[in-house]
């Protein structure tokens, strides 16, 4: 399906074929053409810029390793990235907690309803930004801050002084309601 | 089936898949959780692709934060750190390594009916490797598809030694990984066992006077190597020494 990133995606995509055969410079281009945004990814995360721009090593080291796997079928080139980016920031804000401060960001669903032009496919975000409006505000609060900022279930608990089974459940719910939401007809 | 036996046949993610993929996604999974489900992932497609589409679901909420550049040194970081540095690729070079690319694709073709292995595999050739090497130095890259080069092999012409490093390569259950090469209109000759250690070995007579042309390839054989001193399983990964 056609979509406004689409010219880019495909220029990604060709750097990203280039970097599985072991070509530097593709991998550089690819870097100027994406670190900003990924960094700003991992930056809502990790808060602490040295731990932030040392995960940003991680991503560009594992997308030369993993280049080769990379399905454009599967997701948009920016998708994979952003996907690598996010697991690379939790998995180090895991490791060590006091990279984050935790105090939320509010203003995920008014950013994402505002939408800017060049950023994602746009009937996308507008889907994601009604189906999310749907979902409890609850539930909604921890799938945004879990997605967004890298909170953890325990601190989701604490946040609203619940039991971490019932985030567990309240995140579950949440994602399949989201799920039905995007994928109805 | 008691709920402690199903947890214990089963993986976690058994009874919601769908929802253990979308807290993947989310980061919520409790560590050993997470770390079990990212190591399923690598082979199993329908866990793969449940991630994939909470991915793509999601995205757009990543997508609305505002960029930031990088510290000029973090790039340096990433060259540091990824193997090897080729010296400046000739015309010639680019030919031979998109010749390789598509050679990779028929290898990769030709594996899909071999066996599974869990990591895609790529095998780094580098032969005759001076840091002040003038026009001795050969360069292949193959991947297989999938994660981390599997191999480092070094065939050093002035030392006459062919260095094996293995860094990825996964050997199949009861299984051997033989190396072997090819000399042109030659019966492949055995190279050895891939360890997993790093493994020296006296360079073959018939490289010695340079190896220009010669292919490497790594096979699948019974364990403690082929039987009949050829290859007689699948070749699961190959590289074509390329000068640079």
């Amino acid at each position: 399906m056609p979509t406004v990133e689409a010219p880019a995606d495909a220029e990604l995509a060709r750097l990203i074929g280039a970097v599985a055969v072991g070509d530097r410079a593709a991998l550089r281009a690819l870097y100027d053409a994406t670190a900003p945004k990924l960094l700003g990814i991992i930056l809502r995360i990790l808060q602490d810029r040295s731990a932030a721009e040392d995960a940003l090593q991680e991503v560009f080291v594992r997308v030369w390793q993993r280049a080769a796997t990379y399905d454009p079928e599967a997701a948009p080139t920016l998708v994979w990235l952003s996907a690598i980016a996010r697991h690379k920031a939790i998995d180090r804000l895991r490791q060590d907690k006091a990279a984050r401060l935790t105090q939320a960001d509010e203003q995920w669903l008014e950013r994402l309803a505002d939408g800017r032009d060049g950023e994602a496919d746009l009937a996308r975000r507008d889907a994601l930004a009604q189906c999310l409006e749907a979902v409890e505000p609850d539930q909604r609060d921890c799938l945004v801050l879990a997605y967004c900022e890298g909170w953890s279930r325990e601190e989701l608990a604490a946040r609203h002084d619940r039991p971490v089974s019932t985030i567990k459940t309240w995140l579950r719910r949440g994602l399949i309601g989201l799920r039905n939401c995007l994928e109805a007809p | 089936m008691s709920g402690k036996t199903g947890r214990e046949a089963a993986p976690f993610w058994a009874d919601d898949p769908e929802g253990a993929a979308g807290e993947y996604v989310l980061g919520t999974l409790p560590a050993e959780e997470r770390a079990a489900f990212a190591q399923s992932l690598e082979g199993d497609a329908s866990l793969h692709a449940a991630v994939a589409a909470w991915e793509v679901r999601l995205a757009s909420l990543a997508a609305t934060v505002e960029p930031v550049a990088p510290a000029p040194d973090v790039w340096d970081a990433i060259e540091a750190r990824i193997p090897p540095a080729p010296p400046a690729v000739s015309g010639d070079g680019v030919a031979r390594i998109l010749t390789l690319e598509r050679k990779v694709r028929i290898w990769r073709l030709a594996a899909g009916a071999a066996t599974a292995l869990a990591a895609g595999l790529a095998l780094w050739l580098v032969v005759g490797l001076r840091p002040t090497a003038t026009d001795r130095q050969y360069l292949a890259v193959v991947d297989r598809g999938g994660a981390l080069p599997a191999l480092i092999v070094r065939v050093d012409l002035d030392t006459g030694t062919v260095q094996v490093r293995s860094l990825a390569a996964e050997t199949p259950p009861d299984r051997s990984l033989e190396l072997w090469y090819v000399g042109t209109g030659a019966a492949p000759r055995s190279l050895g066992l891939v360890t997993d250690a790093v493994d020296r070995r006296p360079i073959p007579a018939a490289l010695r006077a340079g190896a220009e042309g010669v292919s490497l390839a790594v096979s699948v054989e019974p364990k403690g190597g082929s039987p009949t001193g050829a290859p007689t399983g699948p070749v699961i990964y190959s590289g074509k020494l390329v000068r640079e």
